[in-house]
This record gives structure tokens, C-alpha cells and sequence, in this order.
């Protein structure tokens, strides 16, 4: 304790260079909180628009569902037991019932894929609410993008062709009753939903689904026929391409720290070879080799403590305001990987990310201060005490 | 009195050469940093520039419109020409076509008939003439989990869950069937030459990478691509320069009433890009200050701990009468013409470092080994106008300042307390 | 009295004729099915499809036995030459020449379209007797290019059909349908076709020259063009084998 105290004044004394040295640790310090915790904050972000959105807590599948393999839709619904309407009753589950369908925007043909979706269902965000009950005429709602590239603006009809439960094609106009936006690209992209009656009764498959959203209150268990995909498979590409960015990132933070340890190294180099005066006073004093390299490190990693202060000083209000405000990112999409990616990323601290990252600055400073401090070991008491250069 | 120190310096190596060379460093450190943070950085940003959108995008309007839909009946014709067009318009871009198309990947049994089949996404890069840098760029190197990179035309690499589940072996024959360019049916055997991990469930399921040229045979596409993508070739994408070229690129190729004259977007045509590129920049301002600040301190002790080694000869040119004032001000000098000497010799590599980076850029594929997603793999270095003179700040700042304080130890004491001190 | 007996008159031929209508337009169809289907058939024909950019003309010669067999056998243009095509139940399987290679299509991938066509795999291969598939009902008459057309409207009757209805137009002299309308569940419009040069060959009529047109897509259509066309030939079993695909 002793030592660490007089490391703090020893430190402090040396003015003004203690201070840039100070200031560069907790430049890197904070900036390696803040790049973590942006990518943290990103990655939940897009969890939970993710879950919000498409996944819920998890979804049952029809055994032969494959979400990236569209050959599979056709076959993929069965009809809905009891069971499960009194869960979609009590809006624990919401049923989804998909199916591949032909649009034609302006004599254009896409491929896209009709969601039936439940309009009173309240587990996902989609704006179901707003798909008014068909009155000969079928309402839809489409994501934004998936607005901008058939052109469709709210109140537009849009003619889809389909094939029914037997292959028989149908065809029929349907009206744009609003556009959402939504982060979730997947969520948007070339999807149209109506409600689950209308594509049940345009299918010929009544009463039957492809999938069922699970929401807060349904409690787990097994259903008959229905294969449960947990969110840690709904979510995990995600999960991979995020943390990808994390290990690029990690390459610039290890740079930056070592950097701001060089100058600790350097400057513990420097006070060792100026003080030895005080060195040979210290073992004069009856202290043990070890003992004054001990004086010499704690002076050296208090370094970070002091950056530890000084970063939180002006880190804390800072990060407060970044979250409170969040990080503009317009409304981009990373197009290869189709990730989620909010307009405003909000960072997301957590108190492991920052006591890992004291932890580390701490540590590190303390290895480049305890190398110069080595040297004092093999000093001349006698000739340290004199101040002799050695 | 400036050539009676630069004698000195050039003449005392302890005094000089150490010195100037940690100054240069230092300074080479510096300017070498800001250039590779800067690079980096944009690189990182770069990924959907790597795979998908390019620097610039050349496509005809026709299949711009429909994109989604990787629609080779779109493609541009005449692909060579206007390559080379490009190429010869805007030097400083590397030029290189794509295709992208879809299929069925279909798997044979002894006697060449179906033994296993799924949907595929077919990608066709210049994959055999190293200097396309194709391979590279998209990283493909180190996402290979068996097998190598395809050596000669008709190999191609497939992904590994679609190998696996079809037991589908690195040498093995896969066909892929589709439709040509004209509509027509299209087959077209590869041999296996190694499989891909992409980190992305979509394509991991069936995807098949093949050569330029190989797809242009089989797709029945001669001088045709789906895209050209252009690249800056020495130094990272740059908004407003890729905005002029874009729009007269339009200006001089593309013809409204022509859905098949070709069309030129840039990468930061989404808003959000610009942005993204925003935050880099300002990224990558505060980790050069960083960097100044910490280098500063570095060259400050330098320059002090070179004026406290030289005490003892201070003291003998006090000792001869020499003024304090006049010892001071020659360190000072001294320490100006070694900053600058270091500076500039420092900065001159710096900038030819980050010079050569961004040419040739670095391949860390073989540090990061498999890292089972495709990623680029080539960081690059960017020469920016503030390298020039970002050196200077801790290479002749820092080093006067520290032998200033030094020296400033002189001023304050008694001279007789200095011989003592000073143990002449 | 006189007034009375003309109505009544009228009202029992109008019964009649409807009667002799509805019992009409199955005769029609089943005429028409003759004439369109036979035990065995071998044709030469040139399809031109129109893509956005140029158009291609594909000949074949097709060999085939009711609707449950077929083989096709590419011959121009270069690029096609020597690609087969055998059809057998509900199983087709491709063969390319240049790869040497057999490749199976099933399930979905028989919904893609054929070469660029209007047409898909499935279309091409759902050639079932009209009268097995659909009720008609006469609707009326109409002149085509010169020619008196009963129009009639087609209902399914099984559940298994790519169209729930039809509108065809067919010749009332020589039973060829002159044109061909498919429509939705919801009565959309969905294809066209349009069947002219009708010759008399081996003793019956049939169109030479058929123009399919996705209504629902901008487009010109795809053209199918008989050059020549046999009836109930002696067509060796084994072409109808995977081993003829490679020969």
C-alpha cells in the first residue's frame, strides 16, 4: 500500500510527461471499450430486432421446413391441433403458413414468398394490425426495400400468382395496405404478408401452417409433429459474422495498447536510468532488490490506474451520451451477409467487457513496467548510490 | 555555427547517430501507423466493395433493375471492350468482370446419372491469372477447409456442407446445370479442387466458385459478364472521386432509352455508406492522435535522456568558460537538426512503406489460418497528404522539448553544484 | 293458338339445343382430343424463343406414346445438338452430350422454364386428354382468321391441373383449337395460346404453327413450329430407355 501511494507521488511528480503518458493509456482504454461495446451493442441490437421480428423466442417447424431451401416450402404444413390453437388463442404461438409465389410489378415477374400471418398476433413486430379484414379485396404488407425494388408505394395492387395445395395455379390482385421498415433485411427482402385466413383459403390449406412463432408465454414443451429451432439456430449466423468483426477489430486495439505501453516502457527506462541515486538509497535503506523492483513496477502500472481515472472521467459521460443518443448509421444494410443494421447502433457496455479491459491494461502495463525494473537487480548498490551511470 | 554542429553530430556517432536513428523510428513508426490505421480501417468498411458492389459497378440498366435476380440475359456484351475502355479511361482502377448466376449442382454416380442434386450459387471470378487479385480480395484462400484453390480451367471450388452432405471428394466430378446466357440448358462438369466454409448458411448450402473463363464457356456468355467491378488500385475508395467518375463514366456510356447500355454505380450509393465512412474517418483521427501523443512522449525521453548521458561534457565546457546560455542554446540547435534529420529520414520510409502496402498490400491470410467465413484477407495501407508532415510533430517537437528540459536542468543550478553533480 | 304453338315450339328446340350443347361440347372435345392425340406420334419442330435481347430457334425431333412416355433428341443449334430428353410418368431425365452426363429433374425444378420459353418442363409435360381433365360447355361462336370457332369453356374435374379453366376456340369443321386461353382459380388470365396452319396430315387435322404467350409478363411468347409430324408409327420400345439417352 505504502508503495503504491508513493508510486502515485512519485508518478505524479513527474509532471507533465506522467500525464501524456496517462493520457495516451486512456485514449486506448477508452477506445477499446468503446469499439467492443459498439460491436456489443450492435450484436444485441440485431439479436433482439432479429427476435423481434422473424424469430420470436424460437420456432416450431414442420419437419420438412428449410427456411434456405425454397424447394421445400410446398410440402412443409400441416394442420394445427387443438393444442396449439388454444396456445394461438392465448398468443403464445403464432402461426405462420408460407408459400412461394410469382409477383408481377409493371410486367415484371419476381420470385417472392408469401407469409400468412395471423393479423391479431402480437409476438412478432410486423405491423399485422394493419392488414384489414378482406373484403373482396386482399390487403398485404411489404417491407420497405422490398417496396423500392417492385416499385410499390401503400394502396397499390400488385398481382401475385401462386399454385395451390394440388399445384393449380391461381392468380389474383392484392392491395399494399402499408410498408414497414425493418432492420432485419431477411425480414423484407422479396416477402409479402397477408393474413394467415387469406393464404390458407387461397392454398386450399385450412387451418394449416409451415411454422409457429413462439412468444414470452408459451410454455416449452414438445409438440407433436412440429421440430423446435432454438434462437442459438435461428440467430447463429448472425452471432458468427458479428463476432468476426469483433477479432477484425481486435487487431487495430492490440496496436493502439501497445503503442500507449511503449511509452510506459520508455519512460520506466528513462526514471530507472535517472534515478539510480534513489535506487541505491532504497537498498542503502536495508530494502531488498526485489523490494525496490517492486517500487519501481507499482510506480510503473500505476500509469494505468491513473489512465483507468482519467479515461472513466471523461469516458463515462461520453458513453452516457453515445447511448443515450446512439451512433448514426444511416440506413445501410450490409448487403453480402443480409445483417441486421439499425439506423442508430446504441453501444452496449457490459461490466464484463470493461473489467476484462482493465484487467488487461493493468496487466500489460505492469509487464512493461516490471521489464525495465528488472535491471535494477543487477545494479551495484554501491555505484547506484553514488548516481554513477551504469 | 550550424555547420560547426552538424560536424559534431556527424562526427560523434553517440551523439548523432543513436539519436537520429531513434528519432527516425519514432517517426517512421508514426507516419507508417497513420497510414496503416487509415487503410485498415477502409479496408474493413471495404468487405461488401470485396464481394459484392466494387469500388464502382458497371452493369447495363437492364440488370441493374432486376439485380436481385442475377439476370445473365442482362449481362453486359462486349465485356472485353468496355474493360478495356475502363481500363485505359480510369488507369488508376483495377478493372475486373464477375458473374453471378444460379443453378442446380448435381452430383453423379458411377455410370454420370444423378446420384444427389441441390439448388447452388454459382460465382465466377478471375480465379487463374494471379494478377486479377480476385483470390485474394474475396479472401478465398482462407476459407478453404479442404482441398486448394482450383490450378487449371475446369476445377472449381464448392461449399463443404453441400461436399459433405452429397460425401461429394476433393477430385470428384460435380455438374452444374442451368441455363445459358441465351436460355439455352447448360451443363458443365467440374472436377472438385477443394471445398469452401462461407459463414453464411445460404450459401454454405450449395455454392459453386468458378473461373471467369470456365463460366464464360459453359454459360455460353463469350465476351460477356453480369458486372465490372472497378477497384482503386492504390489507395482505398474514395467517395468524391468515385462520384466524378461515375457521373461522367454515365455521361459518356450510358444511354437512357438502351436498357443495355451499362450503367456505373458507386459504392457509397447507399447514404448509410457515407456514414459508415464517417465514423472510420474519425476512427482512425484518433488513434493517429494516439499514436502522436504516445511517440511524443517516447522521442522526449529520448532527447532528455541524450542531454542528461551528455552532463558530464557539459561541465567540462562550462569548466572551459564556455557560457551556459551558449551550451544551451547549441543543444537546442542540435536537437532541432537532429529531429529534422530523423524526420525526414523517418518520414521518407514511412511513406515508402505505406507505399509499397498499398500497392502490394498484406496478406495476413496465412496469421489468421482458417477462420471458417470468408473475409478478406489483404490489408492495405493508404498514402494520405498528412503523412507528409504528421512525423514531424514527435520527431522534432518531442525531441527539442526534451533536451529543452535537459538542458533547462543546466539553467537552474549553480555551476559548482553542477561539477559536482556532474562528477567531473 | 298459332302464336301459342310457335312459342312452344321455340322453347322446346331452345331446350333441345341446349340439352344437344352441353352433350355437344364433350363430343367437340372428345373430337378434338382425336385429333390432337394419337397411339404414337414423331415430330420434327423449330421453337423460337424470344428473349429480351435476340431470339433462338431450337429444332428437335420428339418421339412419343400417349402422354406417358416421350423422348426428345435436339438437333440445332450447335449448342443444343445432341441434348435428350426422356420423359417417363412424371420423371424426366436430361442428357448433355458435352458432359456425357444424365441428369434428373424432379419435384420443383420441373417448374422451371425450358430453355427460356414460356413454356416450363411441367407444361411440356402434362399433355393428359382434355376430356379426362375438364366438363365443357359450348359458350358460343366466334370467328377466327376467317374460320367458325365453337368457343368452349373448360371446368376441371379433377383436382391435379395446372389450369382450373379454359376458353378454347375450336374449329367447328375440322376439331383443331385455333386459340387457347388458361385462367386462374380466380379467373386471371394466365397463358395464351394461339394454334394456326392447320393441315391434314395422315387423315386428320392438326396445327403446325402454336404461339404461347405468358399473359401475365411482357413478352412476345415462344413459337412452336411443326415441320413435320407422323402418327401412329412403329417406335422401338427401346427408345424409351436411360441407355437411349446416350447413344
Amino acid at each position: 500500500m505504502l508503495s503504491l501511494k508513493l508510486a502515485i507521488k512519485n508518478l505524479l511528480g513527474a509532471g507533465l510527461r506522467t500525464w501524456l503518458n496517462v493520457i495516451a493509456l486512456s485514449f486506448a482504454f477508452v477506445l477499446i471499450i468503446f469499439y467492443n461495446g459498439m460491436i456489443d451493442g450492435w450484436n444485441r441490437q440485431s439479436k433482439r430486432d432479429t427476435i423481434d421480428w422473424e424469430s420470436g423466442k424460437g420456432q416450431f417447424w414442420h419437419p420438412e421446413y428449410d427456411r434456405y431451401d425454397p424447394y421445400t416450402i410446398e410440402d412443409s404444413h400441416a394442420p394445427l391441433s387443438r393444442e396449439i390453437l388454444e396456445e394461438i388463442e392465448k398468443k403464445n404461438l403464432a402461426p405462420v403458413l408460407v408459400s412461394q409465389a410469382t409477383a408481377y410489378p409493371q410486367g415484371r415477374s419476381i420470385g417472392v414468398t408469401i407469409f400468412g400471418i395471423d393479423p391479431k398476433q402480437t409476438i412478432l413486430k410486423l405491423p399485422t394490425a394493419t392488414l384489414p379484414a378482406s373484403n373482396g379485396t386482399d390487403y398485404a404488407i411489404i417491407g420497405k426495400s422490398m417496396a423500392e425494388s417492385a416499385n410499390l408505394s401503400v394502396g397499390d395492387n400488385l398481382l401475385i400468382r401462386w399454385r395451390d395445395k394440388n399445384g393449380t395455379f391461381d392468380a389474383r390482385e392484392i392491395q399494399i395496405a402499408s410498408i414497414f421498415k425493418c432492420d432485419v433485411p431477411i425480414v423484407d427482402k422479396g416477402k409479402i404478408y397477408i393474413a394467415i385466413e387469406t393464404l390458407q383459403e387461397m392454398l386450399g390449406m385450412e387451418n394449416e401452417a409451415t411454422l409457429l412463432v413462439t412468444g414470452e408465454g408459451f410454455e416449452f414443451r414438445e409438440l407433436n409433429g412440429w421440430v423446435f429451432k432454438d434462437n442459438d439456430f435461428l440467430l447463429a449466423d448472425m452471432e458468427k459474422i458479428i463476432q468476426s468483426k469483433k477479432v477484425s477489430g481486435s487487431i487495430l486495439q492490440a496496436l493502439l495498447l501497445i503503442i500507449a505501453l511503449i511509452a510506459i516502457f520508455d519512460t520506466q527506462v528513462l526514471s530507472i536510468f535517472r534515478r539510480q541515486k534513489e535506487i541505491g538509497t532504497y537498498i542503502a535503506l536495508g530494502l531488498t532488490r526485489a523490494q525496490v523492483v517492486g517500487i519501481f513496477t507499482v510506480e510503473g502500472a500505476a500509469h494505468s490506474l491513473l489512465a483507468i481515472l482519467l479515461g472513466s472521467a471523461y469516458g463515462i459521460p461520453l458513453f452516457l451520451w453515445l447511448n443515450r443518443t446512439g451512433i448514426a448509421m444511416g440506413y445501410a444494410e450490409d448487403m453480402e451477409f443480409d445483417l441486421p443494421l439499425a439506423e442508430v447502433i446504441y453501444p452496449y457496455y457490459s461490466i464484463r467487457l470493461i473489467i476484462i479491459t482493465v484487467i488487461i491494461v493493468i496487466i500489460t502495463a505492469t509487464i512493461v513496467s516490471y521489464m525495465p525494473a528488472r535491471k535494477i537487480s543487477k545494479m551495484k548498490p554501491t555505484e547506484a548510490l553514488k548516481g554513477k551511470l551504469q | 555555427m550550424i555547420r560547426f554542429l552538424i560536424k559534431g553530430i556527424l562526427r560523434d556517432r553517440s551523439r548523432s547517430l543513436l539519436p537520429v536513428i531513434v528519432v527516425a523510428l519514432g517517426v517512421f513508426l508514426t507516419v507508417f501507423m497513420s497510414g496503416f490505421f487509415k487503410g485498415v480501417m477502409t479496408d474493413m468498411i471495404d468487405m461488401n466493395a470485396k464481394f459484392s458492389s466494387g469500388h464502382v459497378k458497371v452493369v447495363t440498366r437492364a440488370y441493374a433493375e432486376n439485380a436481385d435476380q442475377a439476370p445473365i440475359d442482362l449481362a453486359i456484351l462486349g465485356v472485353s471492350d468496355l474493360k478495356n475502355q475502363l481500363q485505359s479511361a480510369y488507369p488508376d482502377m483495377e478493372w475486373v468482370e464477375r458473374i453471378r448466376t444460379g443453378g442446380l449442382l448435381d452430383v453423379p454416380d458411377e455410370n454420370g446419372e444423378t446420384r444427389g442434386q441441390g439448388p447452388a450459387v454459382g460465382t465466377a471470378i478471375d480465379l487463374l491469372s494471379p494478377e486479377s487479385g480476385e483470390v485474394k480480395r474475396m479472401g478465398i484462400q482462407n476459407s478453404i477447409v479442404k482441398g486448394r484453390l482450383p490450378e487449371k480451367p475446369g476445377e472449381a471450388l464448392i461449399s463443404d456442407d453441400f461436399a459433405e452432405k452429397f460425401s461429394v471428394a476433393v477430385g470428384d466430378e460435380v455438374t452444374l446445370f442451368g441455363s445459358t446466357m441465351n436460355g439455352s440448358m447448360m451443363f458443365h462438369t467440374f472436377v472438385v479442387s477443394g471445398t469452401l466454409r462461407f459463414g453464411n448458411s445460404l450459401i454454405d448450402r450449395g455454392a459453386i466458385f468458378m473461373d471467369l473463363q470456365d463460366a464464360q464457356i459453359a454459360l455460353d456468355m463469350e465476351d460477356a459478364a453480369s458486372e465490372i467491378l472497378g477497384y482503386y488500385k492504390h489507395q482505398p475508395y474514395d467517395d468524391i472521386a468515385a462520384q466524378s467518375l461515375t457521373e461522367s463514366f454515365n455521361a459518356r456510356y450510358s444511354v437512357e432509352s438502351d436498357e443495355f447500355s451499362p450503367l456505373m454505380t458507386r459504392l457509397a450509393e447507399d447514404a448509410g455508406m457515407a456514414d459508415y465512412l464517417a465514423i472510420a474517418e474519425n476512427m482512425v483521427g484518433l488513434m493517429i492522435f494516439i499514436f502522436v501523443i504516445a511517440m511524443s512522449i517516447v522521442l522526449w525521453n529520448t532527447g532528455l535522456l541524450g542531454a542528461l548521458r551528455r552532463y558530464s561534457e557539459f561541465g567540462v565546457r562550462l569548466a572551459l568558460g564556455e557560457e551556459k546560455k551558449h551550451i544551451y542554446r547549441t543543444t537546442i540547435y542540435e536537437a532541432i537538426l537532429i529531429g529534422i534529420i530523423g524526420s525526414f529520414v523517418g518520414t521518407l520510409l514511412g511513406v515508402a512503406l505505406s507505399y509499397r502496402l498499398q500497392t502490394h498490400g498484406w496478406d495476413f491470410s496465412e496469421l489468421t489460418g482458417n477462420i471458417g467465413m470468408m473475409m478478406p484477407s489483404v490489408f492495405r495501407a493508404q498514402v494520405t497528404p498528412s503523412m507528409f508532415y504528421i512525423g514531424f510533430i514527435p520527431g522534432v517537437i518531442a525531441t527539442v522539448l526534451g533536451n529543452a528540459l535537459a538542458g533547462f536542468a543546466i539553467y537552474k543550478r549553480k555551476t559548482a553544484r553542477l561539477f559536482h553533480e556532474l562528477e567531473v | 293458338m298459332k302464336r301459342m304453338k310457335k312459342i312452344f315450339i321455340t322453347a322446346l328446340m331452345t331446350t333441345a339445343l341446349v340439352g344437344l350443347a352441353a352433350q355437344d361440347a364433350d363430343q367437340i372435345l372428345e373430337t378434338v382430343d382425336k385429333n390432337m392425340s394419337s397411339k404414337n406420334r414423331i415430330f420434327e419442330s423449330d421453337m423460337v424463343i424470344q428473349g429480351r435481347r435476340n431470339s433462338r430457334t431450337i429444332t428437335s425431333v420428339s418421339y412419343s406414346v400417349g402422354d406417358k412416355q416421350s423422348f426428345t433428341e435436339y438437333i440445332s443449334p450447335a449448342r443444343e445438338q445432341g441434348t435428350k430428353m426422356l420423359k417417363l410418368e412424371d420423371k424426366l431425365w436430361i442428357y448433355s452430350p458435352s458432359t456425357d452426363r444424365i441428369i434428373q429433374i424432379s419435384g420443383h425444378m420441373l417448374r422451371q422454364s425450358v430453355m427460356g420459353s414460356d413454356l416450363s418442363y411441367e407444361d411440356m409435360m402434362d399433355d393428359r386428354k382434355m376430356t379426362e381433365v375438364y366438363s365443357a360447355t359450348v359458350a358460343g361462336h366466334e370467328e377466327i382468321d376467317g374460320r367458325d370457332t365453337y368457343v368452349l369453356d373448360l371446368t376441371a374435374k379433377v383436382d391435379d391441373v395446372a389450369y382450373h379453366s379454359q376458353k378454347i376456340w375450336v374449329d367447328t369443321e375440322r376439331y383443331v383449337p385455333l386459340k387457347q386461353e388458361m385462367f386462374a382459380k380466380s379467373g386471371q388470365l394466365l397463358k395464351r395460346t394461339t394454334l394456326s396452319n392447320v393441315q391434314k396430315i395422315q387423315g386428320r387435322w392438326f396445327p403446325m404453327n402454336m404461339v404461347y404467350k405468358d399473359m401475365l409478363k411482357d413478352g412476345k411468347g415462344t413459337e412452336f413450329r411443326v415441320n413435320s409430324a407422323k402418327f401412329d408409327q412403329d417406335i422401338p420400345d427401346y427408345i424409351f430407355t436411360k441407355a437411349a439417352l446416350k447413344q
